[in-house]
């Protein structure tokens, strides 16, 4: 899980470089490193975040300089960050530079071969053999892009591949299961993990697929497949501003998007719905039906939202759940012609979910892939694509994609079950909820929250039916960027087990809304953490009397059933938020993590 | 000369606005269907200005989130002015940013993209400032401005007494970079720098302030009913005559508009907007993104703000309200003109129905006397009538 990215056609190459890495950087940030070919290859990498690369390129008096340049961004698979595992990746004489994203599987058998060559090794990386494989092939006499294939062809596992080659003005490319789209520019063109990294200088992208290769130069670019023959692409616009990528005065990308989330969802929503029919109306998956089994695969808060979704399901009649994707991969549910099985994947290149899908697909299964970013892999490969409009998310946290999963599983299972699930008052909840969303913004109260319980020792979230995903979420989101010990629940489950961690220093955050006997076995168990000195905090629309058992309460405005999840999850975002801040953690980028983990 | 930038100036909170300004600044209250500030870029962008500059200060969130790092295709920079000190003091927060002449508009204040044009026609480098004056309209709220028989600025005067001045300032201006330390040698009124103290200051030691007439009266934000009159300007088509010839009925590609539903224009229905059966909606309606006129109900001349619900069979005229509100069914606004009390002054027939601000509920059946200003989130209970002003978040039982 790295970003990678290339470029030819600038005079700037190293800025261009650079400023493609800095969008690129949600993908990894333990070492970044770029590799400028003229005559000669010039590399410069470093541990650490990006600025710290920057900082070492502005003291130079020469920095590298060339026609074509490549970047990397790193997020550590073989081997810990340190200078030498990061790339670009040479050989010996420091005429070929590689910069790789993916997993080699059969890196120990090739560097074992290369070793009984002679070759010396400087990494504990997998991809230093690529460098060393075109090497052995440039002096076997081959021509470079000959040289690239020869390399190519040894490996076995998941890559996307950009090698510079001295006294080359081309780059030479291939990828197999990691992303790597070609941005088509006036007379410039760019290789890259993803299109935020080139979109300052073209919204034309070519979206390669797996088993082939490209060569990009100044004056073109050309695409093989396996059998080098060359292949035909056609090429999309994307709607994405490359100032939309930008923090727009926010301190930080998440509260941003937290922010967001009105507008992302009026998208979300837009000609989705017919109001005067009460009706959703959803074009892009027309042909799917109502299947007899549906599956959701997904990993993370996508997760979440695939329990919300089954949740959704079930009540419609519908038998439902939601598997994580790695598990998934490797131990696949049954499946037959009439299961829909739906990856839930924000940027549809989840490795893990990929996997899944191809799983479901092999064994016969229909796929739908919910999805934010058109034309990812999980859209291309899937029968059936459904995307949630959320618009770009940066921050590793996801926030507005999870809002807008939630409220696209809504249309999609009003869609498949005929129209019958949702009770009524949905459409005009839906149409409410882009508002309802706005008022919790600005009755912010959760600041004052976090400051009472600041220094907690673990931090539990409770809910029950639609509210155990957001239990889960919240608990996610707290954990991942607070770095605090935060865990999610089932109400119900509390008492066997969790109980016994529960005490004076354990916050319980209790998602209670409405009055019906969900919501009132739920107060059963905050009750049950009350009795054991836990500070509660209710996050509740002030139906039911929950707030009688809460030492703090964050309201949400009073909707349809299916919407509180949505609104309880936004108070929840803004608690793990304000707490990392009071904290002050990397909240944007926090350890270890990576936005989208496209390795498994 | 050529003029790339403009500072748009847009931290105010607009308290005269109250209470449809609890959550957002003036200028992202409605010009018909769209916020303010969208149709001020677009006259700048119009009138070829590329390098956006807006100053925000007053719940800023919301001009952020609404524009984002761009509009249409320019960038825009975002200042912040964390105390409101005055405009002087607002422009003062861009000053770093732009280097070049460059134009100061208003963000409460639809500006003509003719306007700007000719301000920036006029503009030179020999001038400190350029301002817009427009010919006629006698009122206190702009300043009285006369001109040497040629372009210079000979007076220019905040408090104009009714019926001494022919022209008055136009709210679109150019200036040259100096224009910043004119700011900071201008003496301070009550701890604040207001802008136009510092233009009073170039006119009379200077000298080298130019006019420019322009024939578009001004169009802004300053009490609740302007927003009806701003919205009545956006709907306006550009050749209207006397006849109605000309009057738009614009309606969004994702709104739906029920067959058997009247929309007398100029009427604009924005996005993801409905309007049920028998519904009559117009003329002078806007009707914001995502908002319900629901069946048999009666529009006329209203400013209903997105994401709003208007129940059935109700009917409202003069009407402004804010985003989320929900209006109940056979709920009865007569219109105006009434008396609009805003803080402790009262406004003596004014043409307003009544305002009903941000998630504010009127029950079914109830009646909104003329002029009456409900607060966010208040909730009128059903049957009553509504006779003062209803504070922010507060009940009325009848």
């Amino acid at each position: 899980m790295c970003g990678i990215i290339g470029v030819v056609g600038h005079d700037d190459t190293l800025s261009v470089v650079l400023d493609g890495l800095s969008t690129l950087e949600y993908r990894g940030y333990d070492s970044a490193g770029v590799a400028l070919t003229g005559d000669e290859v010039e590399v410069a990498k470093r541990e650490g975040k990006l600025e710290v690369l920057q900082e070492l390129l502005s003291g130079r008096a020469s920095p590298p300089s060339g026609s074509v340049g490549v970047g990397h961004t790193r997020w550590s698979t073989h081997g810990p960050p340190t200078d030498a595992n990061a790339h670009p990746h040479t050989d010996d004489t420091g005429r070929v530079a590689v910069v790789h994203n993916g997993i080699i599987e059969n890196y120990q058998h090739l560097r074992d071969e290369l070793c009984d060559d002679g070759v010396t090794f400087e990494s504990d990386t997998d991809t230093e053999v690529v460098p060393k494989l075109v090497a052995a092939a440039l002096d076997d006499g081959h021509g470079p892009a000959a040289a690239v294939r020869h390399a190519v062809e040894r490996l076995e596992g998941s890559y996307a591949i950009v090698v510079t080659i001295a006294g080359e003005d081309r780059l030479f490319a291939a990828r197999e299961d990691s992303p790597l789209v070609l941005g088509l520019g006036e007379e410039a063109y760019y290789l890259a993990s993803d299109v935020p990294a080139f979109l300052e200088h073209t919204r034309e992208v070519v979206y390669l697929d797996d088993g082939e290769f490209v060569t990009i130069g100044a004056d073109g670019y050309r695409v093989t497949d396996t059998d080098s023959d060359p292949v035909e692409k056609s090429s999309t616009t994307v709607d994405w501003d490359a100032e939309q990528t930008g923090k727009g005065g926010y301190d930080h990308y998440m509260l941003k998007e937290i922010h967001e989330q009105p507008t992302a969802l009026r998208q979300s929503l837009s000609g989705r719905t017919d109001p005067l029919a009460g009706r959703v109306m959803l074009e892009e998956v027309e042909g799917l039906t109502r299947p007899e089994h549906v599956q959701f695969v997904a990993a993370g808060t996508s997760y979440h939202a695939g329990l919300y979704g089954a949740e959704l399901l079930r009540r419609a009649g519908v038998p439902a759940s939601a598997y994580l994707s790695s598990e998934y991969a490797t131990s696949p549910a049954p499946v037959s012609k009439a299961t829909l099985v739906v990856g839930v994947t924000q940027s549809g290149e989840t490795a893990d979910t990929l996997s899944a899908l191809r799983a479901a697909r092999d064994r016969g299964g229909e796929t739908l892939a919910l999805t934010n970013v058109v034309g990812s892999t999980a859209a291309r490969e899937c029968a059936h694509a459904l995307y949630i409009r959320a618009g770009p998310e940066i921050g590793v946290a996801a926030t507005k994609t999870f809002s807008s999963q939630l409220v696209t599983l809504n249309l999609l299972v009003e869609h498949l079950t005929g129209q019958d699930a949702g009770t009524r008052g949905l459409i005009p909840a839906l149409r409410g909820l882009p508002d309802d969303l706005q008022s919790v913004l600005d009755h912010e109260e959760t600041t004052s929250v976090v400051d009472d319980y600041l220094g907690k020792e673990s931090f539990f979230f409770v809910g029950r039916g639609l509210h155990h995903p957001v239990a889960l979420e919240g608990a996610l989101k707290f954990k991942e960027i607070t770095y605090e010990h935060a865990e999610g629940f089932a109400a119900g489950e509390l008492k066997h087990g969790t109980l016994a961690l529960v005490t004076e220093e354990t916050p319980v955050f209790a998602v209670v809304t409405g009055d019906d006997e969900r919501a009132r076995k739920t107060i059963g168990n905050v009750k049950e953490v009350q009795a054991r000195g836990a500070p509660v905090v209710a996050v509740t629309d002030g139906v039911s009397e929950v707030e009688r058992y809460a030492d703090r309460v964050l309201r949400v405005p009073e909707t349809h059933e299916r919407m509180s999840p949505v609104l309880a999850n936004v108070q929840l975002q803004l608690v793990a938020y304000h707490m990392a801040d009071r904290l002050h953690r990397s909240i944007d980028k926090p350890r270890n993590l990576a936005k989208s983990v496209t390795v498994e | 000369m050529q003029i790339d930038s403009a500072v748009v100036l847009a931290a105010g909170e607009g308290r005269r606005l109250r209470p449809l300004t609890r959550f957002r600044p003036k200028p992202m209250l409605p010009a018909g269907t769209r916020p303010i500030l969208e149709r001020v870029f677009d006259a700048l962008i119009d009138a070829g200005v590329d390098d956006l500059h807006v100053v925000v200060g007053y719940r800023r969130d919301r001009v952020r989130n609404h524009f984002g790092p761009t509009y249409r295709d320019r960038t825009i920079t975002y200042h912040t002015q964390k105390t409101q000190l005055g405009s002087g003091h607002a422009l003062f927060q861009a000053a770093d940013a732009v280097d070049d002449d460059f134009l100061v508009v208003n963000g409460d204040e639809v500006a003509t993209t003719n306007a700007v044009e000719r301000v920036i026609e006029t503009h030179s480098r020999e001038s400190v400032a350029t301002l817009a004056v427009v010919e006629g309209e006698d009122s206190r709220e702009y300043a009285g401005v006369e001109l040497d028989g040629g372009r210079r600025v000979t007076t220019l005067d905040e408090t104009p007494e009714p019926g001494a001045y022919g022209l008055f300032n136009a709210g679109v201006y150019a200036f040259g970079p100096s224009v910043f330390s004119e700011i900071e040698a201008t003496p301070q009124t009550n701890g604040e720098r207001a802008l136009s103290d510092t233009l009073v200051r170039l006119v009379e030691r200077t000298g080298s302030v130019c006019g420019v007439r322009v024939d578009s009266p001004r169009a802004k934000a300053t009490y609740p009913w302007d927003l009806l009159e701003l919205a009545a300007v956006s709907l306006e088509g550009p050749t209207t005559d006397e006849t109605g010839a000309g009057r738009e009925t614009a309606v969004a590609d994702s709104a739906s508009v029920h067959e058997d539903a009247t929309l007398r224009p100029p009427v604009a229905v924005a996005n993801d907007a409905v309007v049920e059966a028998g519904a009559v909606v117009g003329p002078d309606v806007a009707l914001g993104a995502n908002t319900t006129v629901a069946a048999g109900s009666t529009l006329v001349g209203c400013v209903i703000d997105q994401d709003t619900r208007v129940g059935e069979n109700t009917t409202l005229l003069d009407t402004v309200t804010g985003t989320g509100v929900e209006i109940a069914a056979g709920v009865t606004v007569p219109g105006g003109p009434g008396d609009v009390r805003i803080d402790t002054t009262v406004y003596e027939d004014r043409p307003l129905g009544a305002v009903v601000a941000d998630r504010a509920t009127v029950g079914g059946g109830a009646t909104l006397a003329p002029g009456v200003l409900v607060g966010p989130e208040a909730t009128v209970s059903p049957a009553a009538t509504v006779r003062t002003n209803l504070e922010a978040s507060t009940e009325l039982r009848q």
